[in-house]
């Protein structure tokens, strides 16, 4: 559904930046999600500026440069235990430091973010490690964000209206995976990220338009902004730039 | 002499047309050449100086001078020359039509065997005479191909028709045809072709004849002399007068025809001769028949008379045409289909829900031009169906984005039901072009596979074909029933339990530890655990808070039951459960379950 929007409060803008990095913003604050670094290359530039900067896990590829990120604008830094002692490696004051517990909300005004203990598949040694699985609650949209997971954990049972979720395989979930979660879990749109081929989303967005029930896949490319928000407070629209 | 033994000069004109036809009955070639003769039918009587006369008759032929000197002919013999003739088209009109489908009334003709099947092979040959004359001496040989079998002549409009089964030949004959009428004979038979090599259809040949009548415009005429006898005689019947008489005589065996007598007498003292008789009787003279004409003249001494006669057998023109056409058998190619059917993954996840690409290629892997694909794919229970606007088509390698058919049968997508997928693409002739030899149709769509049990089979067999244009008989490919199982990849399950009880912070007061772990492979659903409490002791609380469990009283204590939707591979739940009581906190293993 794509339609012009009009003011509200409840309004969200979604930024992709590549890989599994976003910014989610909503009235003035901003959510960075996995500044990481891609292909020897961070895919969030160092000085951009967010209020809370949040690695699911402490592979490079998650956690990035959100060190430089979280310095520079003096943003919190949110991670599990493990990532967090990486930030701190990286120099991340320990004030902006917080480490996130399963299941235990973390709250800022106009921000509330949930995680929830997933695992990616560490590929270089042939096991697993913990990344966290994110309900943020934040423009009046409840966002489910799996970082580099490869088990779907509670997210089916969740209540959301957008997910965004890996479709690459190997460390995460391949296309088949997403899909079948989007299809229990029912948000009214998902969103892919970490393909590693241009063939996943296209599949990623055939599957959902299939077999979807009515959610609807939306694919965004880097540097693309999604708008979405309740219109006339119960309508859910979203518009892609 | 009866009329019947009058003796005429022959002029005979025999034209032959030679003509080919091609395997369509298209005309492709005609060769027209004649032969004029003058036959000498005397029995005793040479004839000499012959001459045909052809003046402007020669138009359509290669014969350039306007007469023709056949010099002398003797007795019982002829002279021939030879000619060529322009013609457009020959006399008769000889059509076939092999319909490989005879069941099937179309517009047009079959031209295609369907391979491994029985194809009800009609043929309809017709012959028109196009001229204002009778054809005759008609006899038409058919081949029939080896692959045909259970000829029947089914009808014949006239004449007679035989199959031999040695020869493998349809003789058709003894029949004439009238004026610009038509006949046919229809020839059923069965053809079985087992591999795809085109077959020839059989040739034909027509023999027949056009009596009186000719491919040039010839219109011959003839000169000759002959044995005649001729002389003049001069009585003198008073003094000085004279009776003089011109007598001839045939004394050919041949009619001769006097054109021109006439006879002169020169004066006696000189001077320029003067004709006495002037005559042009053209009397056709029967053999020994004599021809007199006198005068008188006066003259002292006999007079000098001299004539001028001028004679002819007389001819008669005969002219027949005699015909052959040659019709080359038409190639008749052979349709076959097989197909390739894919599933992309192959094999799935017990009790998992997998996307799988299901890709079906026909391609036409015999020698006759396509022109509509039939596809039916039938998809087994626990699999969701796709939408019909979510397939890809491919023709010759090429996305199609014509009209083509895809139904769903039942039209939802409820992945307990079997669904029949039917996709046609029709009149590709009209869109693409028909489907070559070596080119495919391929289709690819997207299905669900929903939770597939391991001990189950999920067979999606499938029935393909093809027709050309006109419609007949279907090429077909299927598989068996059970063909195109998608796999399921069995993956073990293991749910596992821990239990520990310690000892709480108050008095009386017992911390269960509750552990489950998803150790297996697969996500397991609808896992449920039931704990036990002792009589003696109550429920309290659990931590986590929203991992409570449903807690029923029964007879020798109380029972905790938890339920999950789902648990991934590696999933843990761990429930801390506080309860109160007093005594001994007996210990019984948790139960669970799952599917």
């Amino acid at each position: 559904m794509l339609v012009n929007l009009t003011g509200s409060d409840r309004l969200l803008s979604i930024t992709y930046f590549g890989h599994t990095s976003f910014a989610l913003e909503s009235k003035g604050t901003v959510v960075l999600l996995n500044p990481g670094i891609w292909e020897n290359k961070p895919v969030v530039p160092d000085d951009f500026s967010a209020r809370i900067v949040i690695a699911t896990n402490r592979k490079d590829d998650a956690i990035g440069n959100s060190a430089a990120i979280s310095v520079n604008s003096k943003a919190w830094f949110l991670g599990n235990k493990e990532t967090v002692e990486k930030a701190t490696e990286q120099g991340v004051k320990p004030w902006l430091l917080h480490v996130l517990e399963n299941e235990v909300p973390y709250e800022v005004p106009d921000v509330r973010i949930t995680p929830y203990n997933l695992s990616r598949i560490d590929e270089e040694k042939d096991g697993r490690i913990d990344n966290l699985g994110l309900l943020i609650e934040i423009g009046g949209m409840r966002i489910g964000y799996l970082g580099d997971t490869t088990i779907r954990g509670p997210f089916e049972l969740l209540e959301m209206d957008i997910l965004i979720t890996p479709i690459g395989g190997g460390a995460t979930f391949p296309v088949k995976d997403a899909v079948s979660l989007c299809i229990d879990a029912k948000p009214r749109i998902g969103i892919p990220m970490r393909w590693t081929s241009e063939e996943q989303p296209m599949k990623f967005s055939k599957y959902l338009e299939q077999f979807g029930q009515g959610t609807e896949a939306v694919v965004m490319q880097p540097s693309q902004k999604l708008s979405v928000q309740w219109a006339a407070g119960n309508e859910f629209r979203y518009e892609l730039n | 002499m009866s009329e019947n033994e009058k003796k005429n000069v022959i002029i005979d004109l025999e034209e032959s047309e030679r003509v080919q036809l091609g395997g369509r009955s298209e005309l492709e070639s005609i060769d027209t050449s004649g032969v004029m003769s003058v036959v000498n039918v005397s029995d005793r009587s040479r004839i000499w100086n012959v001459k045909v006369h052809l003046g402007d008759s020669r138009g359509s032929t290669d014969i350039s001078k306007e007469s023709l000197a056949a010099g002398e002919v003797d007795i019982g013999s002829k002279w021939e020359s030879r000619y060529k003739v322009s013609v457009d088209a020959p006399i008769v009109k000889l059509s076939e039509i092999f319909d490989t489908c005879g069941d099937i009334d179309t517009e047009d003709p079959h031209w295609a065997y369907v391979s491994g099947k029985d194809n009800p092979v009609k043929i309809t040959l017709s012959i028109k005479n196009e001229t204002d004359g009778e054809i005759d001496n008609i006899i038409l040989n058919k081949t029939v191909p080896p692959e045909l079998s259970d000829i029947q002549i089914l009808s014949t409009k006239s004449g007679h028709a035989e199959y031999d089964e040695g020869t493998k030949q349809i003789v058709w004959k003894d029949f004439l045809i009238y004026p610009h009428e038509e006949t046919a004979i229809v020839i059923g038979a069965t053809g079985v072709i087992d591999d795809t090599e085109p077959r020839s259809a059989g040739e034909i040949v027509l023999t027949y004849r056009g009596e009186g009548q000719q491919r040039s415009v010839l219109d011959p005429d003839l000169t000759a002399l002959t044995e005649f006898l001729m002389g003049i005689e001069t009585a003198e019947t008073e003094p000085n007068q004279w009776e003089c008489t011109l007598e001839c005589s045939n004394e050919s065996d041949l009619i001769v025809r006097l054109d021109k007598a006439e006879v002169f007498v020169t004066p006696e003292g000189g001077g320029e001769k003067r004709k006495m008789i002037d005559a042009s009787p053209s009397i056709e003279m029967t053999p020994n028949q004599q021809w007199k004409a006198s005068f008188t003249v006066a003259s002292k001494e006999t007079p000098k008379c001299t004539q001028d006669l001028l004679y002819t057998p007389v001819r008669v023109v005969t002219k027949r045409v005699l015909g052959t056409i040659e019709k080359a058998p038409q190639i008749i190619p052979v349709a076959k289909i097989d197909y390739i059917k894919t599933f992309d993954p192959p094999s799935v996840n017990s009790f998992d829900k997998t996307p799988v690409e299901v890709t079906i290629e026909v391609k036409n892997t015999g020698t006759a031009k396509l022109n509509e694909i039939t596809i039916i794919d039938n998809l087994p229970g626990d699999v969701m169906p796709p939408t019909s606007e979510h397939v890809t088509v491919w023709i010759k390698g090429k996305e199609f984005s014509g009209p083509f058919e895809f139904i769903i049968d039942p039209e939802d997508q409820e992945p307990e039901k079997h669904h029949k997928v039917t996709f046609t693409v029709k009149d590709l002739k009209d869109s693409v072009g028909e489907i070559e030899p070596g080119e495919s149709v391929k289709i690819n769509y997207a299905v669900m596979a929903w939770r597939n049990r391991p001990e189950k089979e999920y067979p999606s067999p499938i029935a393909c074909s093809a027709n050309t244009h006109p419609a007949g008989i279907e090429a077909e490919m299927s598989s068996p029933q059970d063909g195109h199982k998608l796999g399921v990849i069995y993956k073990k399950r293991a749910i596992s339990t821990k239990k520990a009880i310690n000892k709480g912070a108050n008095a009386g007061e017992y911390v269960v530890v509750l552990v489950v772990s998803n150790n297996g492979e697969v996500t397991a659903e609808n896992i449920k655990m039931t704990d036990w409490i002792p009589a003696a002791f109550e429920y309290v609380s659990t931590d986590p808070e929203d991992d409570h469990p449903t807690i029923t009283k029964v007879d020798d204590g109380t029972n905790m039951v938890w339920n999950w939707t789902r648990m991934n591979p590696g999933d843990q739940k761990k429930m801390k459960v506080t309860v109160q009581g007093e005594g001994e906190y007996e210990r019984r293993e948790p139960e669970v379950t799952s599917i």
